[in-house]
């Protein structure tokens, strides 16, 4: 542990931490603010990161630090209005409709995710967008590798459902 | 297996969490089960309509002052900030100098890495064609002192079309194309030398670049794709490990 600087150890998962938070968050501004906490505690745990892996140690300690700013703030007026993101860049092969229809999935996709009760959207982005391992989420949101998987077998049901209702299987249990 | 039972494997299977025999269980129960193939279909449509939802990166500043720990967005984090900050500074300030000599060596590394992008056109894009990591793997043994990880991502749209050696700053490095669609992606790998910043993404006269680092390898990926795809490029090839 000795030679591994906080730096190079933590810096590699920024992008992980910012996404998760932002997901949790909902909002660039409220997402930064989580993750400067989090590397404060980041910073103050390090030498009690021993051989597990850093990315899933950092994003347990980014869902700490939004849990511990939403209770003290829980006064505060849940900020509904939508961050524009970066669209996503179009895709050149695609003729001008195809575009317009690529774009207004991925919106369609992105508030779908957004719409998820919270227990339901992490594990949806860490599944999806960070290839979490059901043992790596577990250790992160700190349930059991059995509800990881219902909870995901339950996101995407409603995911679908919220798609297109035709997809739905209509077995949601 | 009813289908019934088989309901609840569907998660653990697209997720790859199944053991070897289950999933072949499952898989031999989906080839003759219309309903159980429609809705392993829905689930894999749907995981890839998630992942094409744009990533949401740290913005630079972020990254800055998280590396440097000085920026202070309010009062009560100045003072925690001026906490760390005193730490970091306590540790010796040598280390804001290291971040800064690190960024101007990521910067010169970034840029020779699009020149040998650029230049492999002319001179050659590939010594070994295949898009069989079995060949292509065994293939730079005796021409590098390290064996690069190779992984043919096909599946995930970047069908891998080869290697080469290349040289960048004087060091024989490892370097894999790709394709998408009608872009090339080259990947450029060499044994962590701690000269570059672990965690780089840039854009360079049009051509987007990511670097990382993993099990001690430094690498880089340019190409003039875009951006999301090259993201979904490094995830696929970050997620290649068996």
């Amino acid at each position: 542990m000795g030679q591994r600087s906080f730096e190079a150890v933590v810096v590699p998962h920024l992008d992980a931490a910012f996404n998760y938070a932002r997901w949790l968050a909902g909002n660039d501004a409220d997402a930064e603010d989580v993750v400067q906490d989090a590397a404060v505690r980041a910073f103050r745990f390090f030498s009690s990161l021993r051989g597990e892996d850093a990315r899933a140690w950092l994003l347990t300690i980014v869902r700490h630090a939004w849990y511990a700013r939403l209770s003290s703030q829980r006064a505060r007026a849940v900020s509904t209005e939508y961050d524009e993101m970066a669209d996503p860049r179009p895709d050149e092969s695609l003729g001008p409709e195809a575009l317009v229809m690529q774009r207004q999935t991925v919106e369609r996709v992105r508030r779908a995710v957004d719409q998820l009760p919270v227990d339901f959207r992490e594990v949806i982005v860490l599944r999806e967008l960070e290839g979490l391992s059901y043992k790596e989420i577990a250790a992160v949101v700190g349930i059991p590798t059995g509800t990881v998987m219902s909870r995901l077998a339950r996101a995407r049901e409603r995911l679908l459902a919220m798609l297109d209702p035709a997809l739905a299987t209509g077995d949601a249990s | 297996m009813t289908c019934h039972e088989l309901g609840r494997l569907i998660d653990p299977y697209v997720d790859d969490e199944l053991g070897p025999d289950e999933a072949a269980r499952f898989a031999e129960h989906v080839e003759q089960c219309e309903a159980c193939r429609r809705r392993l279909d829905e689930r894999e449509a749907l995981g890839r309509l998630i992942r094409a939802v744009p990533y949401h990166r740290a913005p630079e500043h972020l990254r800055q002052s998280v590396m440097t720990s000085r920026r202070g967005a309010g009062p009560r984090r100045a003072i925690v900030w001026a906490a760390a900050a005193m730490i970091v500074i306590g540790l010796g300030s040598a280390a804001g100098f290291r971040v800064w000599r690190l960024s101007q060596a990521t910067s010169a590394i970034a840029d020779t890495i699009v020149a040998r992008h650029v230049d492999a056109f002319t001179t050659g894009l590939i010594s070994v064609p295949s898009s069989d990591q079995h060949t292509v793997k065994p293939w730079f043994q005796g021409k590098l002192d390290f064996s690069p990880p190779v992984w043919d991502l096909g599946a995930a749209g970047f069908p891998l079309l080869g290697g080469r050696v290349d040289t960048v700053n004087g060091r024989k490095v490892a370097a894999l194309v790709y394709q998408r669609r009608l872009h090339m992606i080259s990947v450029m790998i060499w044994p962590l030398d701690n000269r570059t910043a672990a965690n780089d993404a840039r854009t360079i006269r049009g051509f987007h670049e990511r670097h990382w680092v993993e099990d001690g390898m430094s690498i880089w990926a340019v190409s003039d794709v875009n951006d999301s795809d090259l993201t979904e490029f490094v995830r696929a090839f970050r997620s290649a490990h068996p």
